[in-house]
């Protein structure tokens, strides 16, 4: 049975294609990927879906029967659910309120919330999500608020499953967890529609795919045997594969000196211990990897280097003048402004900003979009209309295209694309080899140890061993290649560590 | 003019045409004949010189206290203390006036307007410490501190400065009063529109150009949007707000001016009648832009002294209920209008 019918779905903004006439099925209970480049239209056709963005023309049917939805309201009703590429959670409720939100359950004299916690503990048993219902969600890790956007779909008991980008910031082990919960819910007898722009997990996980490039479907596949051609695959997403002419080669380790040292730092946040102790030594030169589970103290470390946060103690010296380079964690919170346009975003981490002529801000966001091959419809668009992919290229290209010599990057890939991601980390071995200190905060293990001179593990805000790269070099099989994969039994040592086992 | 102001202009007008509609009918509910009441507030405006006059005469003060709100607006600073603030401000300016006769007129003007401007900018300063301080709202601290203001000006005037048995100071010398238009411009005969007026123009203009076309513009605004990330950012938001709200509250210092130098001669108290609120409404109407705010004081002045012509045939209270009900419809306008040329139900 069809699940989803996509019957010459178009929707334009402006004169631009962001769906254009796309026609693909579904089936019912299958796993099923949608991939393409950054742009190339995926959210918006799940929007289409999920009813928050209305198509120009073309049908969709939903178990055989059209439909076309006039809010995310009336696609619950039949049984959609969707988890966003940013989450649309209220801070300041608990997981409880959150999930129960517009579909309270009901007695006389108000919301049952007794029952309501009840079923959903339930649930978090079921699934095995380890969360606990009465904290507030701006205490969570994105990796736990993701969990709470899963859970609002149990609550609906929603039949059909819209995943955009899930994967984008979970650590290894995460991801695991999250594909057992994905296998669970096929199990139940779900229809899980899953974006990713990771060819591994679409082999691992996907029943059927399905690309888009530049608005148009491009090609499909089945996977219901795991036998996906991924090199196919691959050029069904850049369209001619784009060969990185000149990569970026590891110079030698130049002449290292401290950038920036972090002694015993210790940092409590709402009676929680966010830093224990913590010690930490940039060097000029080097990539300084941290890996960890999300919500471990990464985002402290941030706040204390970049200056956030104040109320710390230990000792902070840093060693070099001039500003920190810095690419947040949660992009639509802290990275840019989404009224103001790319240029605009741009101009306005500078020094002494002065007031720029409209025909300056558009060059600055010509020569930004050129370079580092950003997809939009129109260049005065504001920051908040581009795909998420997109923003991210631009957040990076603004923090290291700069004189700053101290740069930290928090899941510097984060939702870009594979031939932008081969591009953010030729720039990233560029920054080290001019010289630069550089801290790579991510969840992706693969790209830590691509990048990192120094590889630390972070947990409960401490770091619990430091690795050099000749530790682990040695198990990297192809130096230098944009596809390398790492020794399983290193792999294997790290996600030990991660959870806090330390052997000793 | 870009997509975006012209989807505001679209929107603002609809809401416009909106209210007009709605009053239209609560007239002929209240089985009053509404061409009469329009032609009426139109002929009592337009009819001459005088009715022109008058009403540019009360568009003056709201576009200097909208103007002020607008700085704060943009910040994401909910300003509700521009009635207190703008009568400390006011009566600060006549007693500097009053005191320093000695000066020549364009210094005396200059000293009188700019300590005014500092008094009602530190009443604006305690709001936002305490808002960047505890985290309290500045939407209840500035509307407890209209009270506060109101009655310190009250108890300073009546026990210090106030002439005998009345609520005003005294009367500053002929020398220094504003150029009446009427001298220059026969046309407006007998109203009191004066050169406050053409400064009122000059600051709109000034403040558009200071809200989207400087470095700190920028910074404004960006808090405004979003505070978070302008931190990240790098942009001291915490002097940000401070200098918006400090800013901001002084400017309304300057509806003073209009009554003061180019009316009365003195700060009477009560003479604000409630600008700082109505002002909210015009801030609004205008989408916090200063040269929007120019055309919404002129359509609340229309109504404000147009409406005195309909006193006998309805409660002149309908003049508030107008206010309202286009910032209702501004509101619902405004999210029909972008929704449908976005396509987008949430953003
Ligand atoms: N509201 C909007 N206004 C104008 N253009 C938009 C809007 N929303 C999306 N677009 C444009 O449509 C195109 C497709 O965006 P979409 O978000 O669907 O991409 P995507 O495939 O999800 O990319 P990513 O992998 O980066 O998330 C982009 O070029 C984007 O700039
Ligand atoms: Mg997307």
């Amino acid at each position: 049975m069809k699940a989803v019918e996509f019957i010459e779905v178009t929707r334009k903004f402006g004169n631009f294609k962001a769906n254009d006439e796309i026609s693909f099925d579904i089936k019912s209970n299958d796993v099923h990927c949608i991939l393409g480049e950054n742009g190339a239209g995926k959210s918006t056709l799940m929007n289409i879906l999920f009813g928050i963005i209305k198509k120009d023309s073309g049908k969709m049917k939903i178990f055989g029967e059209e439909k076309d939805f006039k809010s995310p309201l009336d696609a619950i009703k039949n049984g959609i659910g969707m988890v966003h590429q940013h989450f649309m959670l209220i801070e300041d409720f608990t997981v409880l309120e959150n999930v129960i939100l517009g579909n309270e359950i009901t007695l006389k004299t108000g919301i049952d919330f007794k029952r309501s916690e009840l079923i959903l503990n339930e649930l978090v048993e079921k699934y095995s999500l380890g969360l606990d219902v009465n904290a507030r969600i701006s205490e969570l890790s994105i990796g736990q608020q993701q969990k709470v956007e899963i859970l609002k779909l149990l609550f609906r008991e929603s039949d059909i499953l819209i995943f955009d980008e899930p994967t984008a910031v979970l650590s290894p082990v995460e991801t695991d967890r999250f594909f057992k919960i994905i296998g669970t819910f096929k199990n139940d007898g779900k229809t899980i529609i899953f974006i990713t722009h990771k060819l591994n997990e679409v082999k691992y996980i996907s029943d059927r795919v399905s690309v888009l490039r530049k608005g148009k479907l491009v090609y499909e596949s089945d996977n219901a045997d795991k036998d996906l051609n991924i090199p196919e695959l691959s050029r069904a997403i850049v369209g001619e594969l784009s060969e990185i002419s000149n990569p970026v080669k590891r110079a030698a380790e130049i002449n290292t000196s401290d950038a920036v040292v972090l002694e015993n730092i210790n940092l409590v946040l709402n009676e929680l211990n966010v830093l224990n102790g913590l010690d930490l030594k940039l060097k000029k030169g080097e990539i300084h990897g941290i890996c960890g589970v999300e919500g471990n103290g990464q985002s402290g470390i941030v706040d204390v280097i970049y200056g956030i946060e104040k109320n710390f103690t230990g000792s902070f010296k840093k060693y070099i003048e001039g500003g920190i380079s810095l690419v947040p964690d949660d992009r639509k919170r802290k990275g840019f402004i989404k009224e103001y346009n790319i240029g605009e975003n741009i101009s306005l981490k500078g020094k002494n900003l002065n007031y720029l002529p409209e025909k300056r801000i558009n060059e600055i966001s010509g020569k930004i979009i050129s370079e580092n091959d950003i997809r939009v419809s129109d260049i005065e668009s504001p920051m908040g209309d581009l795909s998420g992919g997109n923003q991210q290229k631009v957040i990076f290209a603004r923090e290291s295209d700069s004189e700053n010599y101290v740069i930290v990057l928090v899941h510097p890939t984060r939702g870009v694309d594979i031939n932008a991601s081969a591009f953010i980390h030729g720039r990233i071995l560029k920054l080290r080899n001019e010289g630069k200190a550089v801290l790579v905060i991510s969840s992706d293990l693969d790209e830590l140890i691509l990048l990192s001179d120094r590889l630390s593990v972070l947990y409960k805000g401490k770091i619990l061993k430091t690795f050099a790269r000749k530790d682990f070099s040695g198990y990297i099989k192809e130096e230098n290649e944009v596809e390398l994969t790492a020794d399983p039994d290193f792999l294997q040592s790290i996600g030990k560590l991660m959870t806090g086992i330390t052997d000793e | 003019m870009n997509r975006k102001s012209l989807i505001n202009l679209i929107s603002v007008s609809l809401s416009v045409i909106v209210t007009l509609l709605i009053i239209f009918i609560l007239l002929l509910i209240l089985n009053k004949d509404p061409f009469l009441i329009f032609s009426k507030i139109f002929s009592e405006v337009f009819a001459d010189g005088y009715g022109i006059g008058q009403t540019l005469f009360k568009a003056t003060p709201l576009i200097f206290v909208s103007c002020g709100l607008a700085v704060c607006f943009h910040a994401s600073i909910f300003n509700i203390g521009a009635e207190g603030q703008l009568n400390a401000g006011a009566f600060v300016t006549a007693l500097v006036a009053l005191k320093l006769d000695f000066l020549p007129f364009p210094l005396l003007i200059t000293v009188s307007l700019i300590c005014g401007f500092i008094i009602s900018g530190i009443f604006g300063l305690i709001p936002a410490y305490i808002k960047i301080k505890k985290d309290v709202s500045e939407v209840i601290t500035t509307i407890m501190m209209n009270f506060i203001i109101l009655a310190l000006v009250n108890f300073f005037l009546l026990d210090f400065f106030a002439v005998k048995s009345t609520m005003r100071t005294e009367k500053i010398s002929a020398n220094f009063m504003f150029l009446k238009m009427e001298d220059v411009i026969p046309f407006f005969q007998g109203s009191s529109l004066n050169i406050s007026f053409l400064l009122a123009l000059l600051l709109a203009f000034l403040m558009y150009m200071f809200i989207y076309k400087t470095g700190f513009g920028y910074k404004l605004r960006s808090v405004g949007f979003n505070e978070i990330a302008s931190r990240y950012l790098g942009i001291r938001t915490n002097a940000v707000i401070m200098i918006s709200f400090f800013i901001g509250a002084g400017i309304t210092s300057l509806a003073g001016m209009n009554y003061i130098f180019g009316y009365k001669g003195f700060y009477e108290f009560g003479f604000s009648n409630n600008i700082g609120f109505t002002a909210i409404a015009v801030t609004l109407l205008a989408r916090n832009n200063p040269i929007g705010i120019i055309f919404s004081s002129l359509l609340f002045a229309v109504l404000d002294y147009g409406g005195l012509s309909v006193n006998q045939l309805v409660p002149k209270e309908l003049m508030l209920v107008v206010q309202g009900i286009i910032i209702l419809s501004l509101l619902a306008v405004d999210k029909l209008v972008n929704n449908y040329f976005r396509g987008k139900i949430v953003s």
